[in-house]
């Protein structure tokens, strides 16, 4: 049986995004099976709008150039790639109740659930990460 | 040696090159031997701990300038 890793992404930074979407992708790349929990700022890490311009930490904004000289792929393309290799993403129904989003405020292809869907997924992971 | 494909992950950072591997690797039968090309320096762990997780065989890996290729035998 093929590996399981369960991920929360919680925070809603450029720095957040890519700790969580590496994560993801290689462990994808390896042939887990891997679902992301999005909950508060977390969302933001799939809004179809905020995900194109995810904030650096203060005082840090010089750091960008790095990611361009890095070659370093954006967060849209890391998300589909993501995808596209079978992550699967959960995004907090209650978070989206509290801060009035829909589904059709986020990229295609996710799913909505609470945190039992997230924790029925987890129970049998073998690695489980927080960001 | 001989390789059934080369993978190009030159000048990509991670985790470029791994899914670049995996999806090489994909298209390949058992037996099968995959050449990839990176630069990321990060890659050299990266590609042997991958190799290792998915039960492949690293056969030999080079340095060439700033280049480093490696030589993936498929489980």
């Amino acid at each position: 049986m093929n590996k399981r890793v369960a991920i929360i992404a919680a925070n809603g930074g450029l720095f957040d995004a890519y700790k969580v979407f590496n994560i993801a992708t290689a462990a994808a790349a390896t042939e887990a099976e891997v679902a992301i929990f999005f909950t508060f700022e977390g969302l933001n890490l799939i809004h179809k709008e905020a995900y194109k311009q995810l904030p650096l930490p203060e005082g840090k904004e010089q750091i960008q150039q790095g990611f361009a000289q890095a070659n370093v792929p954006s967060i849209p393309e890391l998300v589909s790639m993501a995808q596209e290799m079978g992550v699967k993403f959960i995004a907090c129904q209650m978070t989206m109740d509290v801060m009035g989003l829909t589904k059709e405020h986020f990229v295609d292809g996710i799913d909505v659930g609470g945190a039992v869907t997230f924790l029925d997924f987890a129970k049998d992971a073998d690695i489980t990460l927080t960001f | 040696m001989k390789a059934d494909l080369v993978v190009d992950a030159k000048g990509l950072a991670c985790p470029m090159p791994i899914v670049r591997t995996k999806k090489g690797m994909d298209t390949l039968q058992s037996g099968q031997v995959l050449e990839i090309h990176v630069t990321d320096k990060g890659a050299k762990n990266d590609l042997s701990a991958w190799a290792k997780s998915a039960g492949h065989e690293m056969i030999d890996m080079a340095e060439e300038g700033d280049v480093l290729k490696f030589w993936i035998r498929k489980a």
